[in-house]
């Protein structure tokens, strides 16, 4: 019986209460309580339908704000999690059929992003291959990539957005590829003043 | 009686919500395979099969159709296609015909070395979106559909199921039931 029917019947048998039970609400008005009970009714249902067109999902703890250095090279690390029940490949799946996760960033024109790196998969066998080794990430994962602001950008904050492509699957079935859009934010500041040496004690330089 | 106006206002405005909702819900929410009826004629297509042919359901007719939606990238899948394989062979005789639909990203030339790979003697198809759609929109992989000789769609699976599971389909639709397994 779906969550429909079930609402439905629920609905009937609220309708068919002996009208002495309900004498209370007769006073109020009868459509409103029509409504207000079908909404009430209907709602598990439409969570329910809305549940199942969700369907896996990885989303981005959002990044906080990380400070950069002009002219070098930082590490930005963007947390992820695979929804419960659900794994998705990991960078280096273990068959080269499988669809990789991967990070693509597209950095303004000042920003340059270096090498991203991936965790290691965990090694796992699901139901439907006991058998067979898969990596994959499943839970929290992270991915550092590198960001380098050029020597001559302005400090301030900037944008930065890309996307996450990963390809899930549970222990019976596999979803077809999808984009998570990304996006987050770093503060670039100038390279720190270098501690001065100890100054010349005489006007004269001594070599 | 008298209506008190807030209580109409409050029912418009949830009666309102809800038609927007049911409405938005309907216009984007994909067509299901349960949505497909059974016994109904199963959907005709023509697709292009690997070796450059194409291949029309409807040409199946007079046999026993399992028309499986899979792809390169499901593991899933790939566990089911060696049990395909078997059962192709040890009842293709009885009039049964395994399709496979790849509903793939990859190149004609990568499915076809995979199903070289896994030895699959059966047509693979190269899928299209409207034929999804058609089946239900094939949300996930794998899919597999029961067709029976009059081209009526008898049976449906979604997901990995076991060998046994597959088998009884099979022979059900093929009237085997009561044989013996080999």
């Amino acid at each position: 019986m779906s969550c429909y029917e079930r609402a439905f019947r629920r609905w009937v048998l609220v309708r068919l209460l002996p009208r002495a039970a309900s004498a209370r609400l007769i006073m109020m008005n009868r459509l409103a309580l029509t409504v207000l009970w079908s909404a009430a009714l209907l709602t598990p249902c439409v969570a329910q339908e809305l549940a199942v067109k969700k369907g896996p999902t990885v989303t981005m703890a959002p990044a906080p704000l990380t400070t950069v250095t002009r002219g070098k090279s930082n590490s930005v690390e963007l947390q992820f999690r695979v929804a419960a029940g659900f794994h998705i490949n990991s960078n280096q799946p273990a068959e080269r059929y499988l669809i990789p996760t991967a990070v693509k960033l597209d950095p303004p024109t000042d920003l340059v992003v270096g090498k991203t790196t991936y965790p290691p998969g965990k090694e796992s066998s699901f139901a439907f291959a006991p058998d067979e080794k898969l990596s994959v990430y499943t839970g929290d994962f992270a991915v550092t990539v590198q960001v380098r602001p050029l020597a001559s950008v302005l400090p301030g904050k900037y944008e930065i957005r890309g996307k996450l492509r990963y390809q899930a699957c549970d222990n019976a079935q596999c979803y077809p590829a999808k984009t998570l859009p990304l996006q987050f934010e770093v503060k670039v500041v100038k390279a720190p003043v270098p501690p001065a040496k100890n100054p010349p004690q005489s006007p004269h330089e001594h070599r | 009686m008298k209506r008190d106006p807030v209580v109409i206002l409050v029912v418009a405005m949830v009666v309102s919500l809800m038609l927007v909702f049911a409405i938005n819900l309907v216009r984007h929410a994909p067509r299901k395979a349960s949505a497909i009826q059974l016994n109904g004629q199963a959907p005709d297509f023509t697709l292009q099969a690997l070796d450059g042919s194409s291949i029309r359901l409807s040409d199946f007719r007079g046999k026993v159709v399992v028309l499986n939606f899979w792809a390169t990238w499901c593991e899933p899948c790939k566990v089911e296609m060696p049990w395909f394989v078997e059962l192709q062979k040890q009842y293709g005789p009885s009039g049964l015909q395994f399709l496979g639909v790849a509903m793939d990203d990859a190149s004609p030339k990568e499915i076809a070395g995979f199903a070289h790979d896994m030895g699959v003697n059966y047509p693979i198809l190269l899928g299209q979106e409207a034929v999804g759609d058609a089946y239900g929109g094939v949300q996930f992989l794998p899919e597999t559909f029961y067709i029976n000789r009059d081209g009526k769609l008898v049976d449906r699976a979604f997901g990995l199921k076991g060998r046994g599971e597959i088998e009884d389909h099979v022979k059900k639709v093929l009237g085997l039931t009561g044989v013996a397994k080999n």
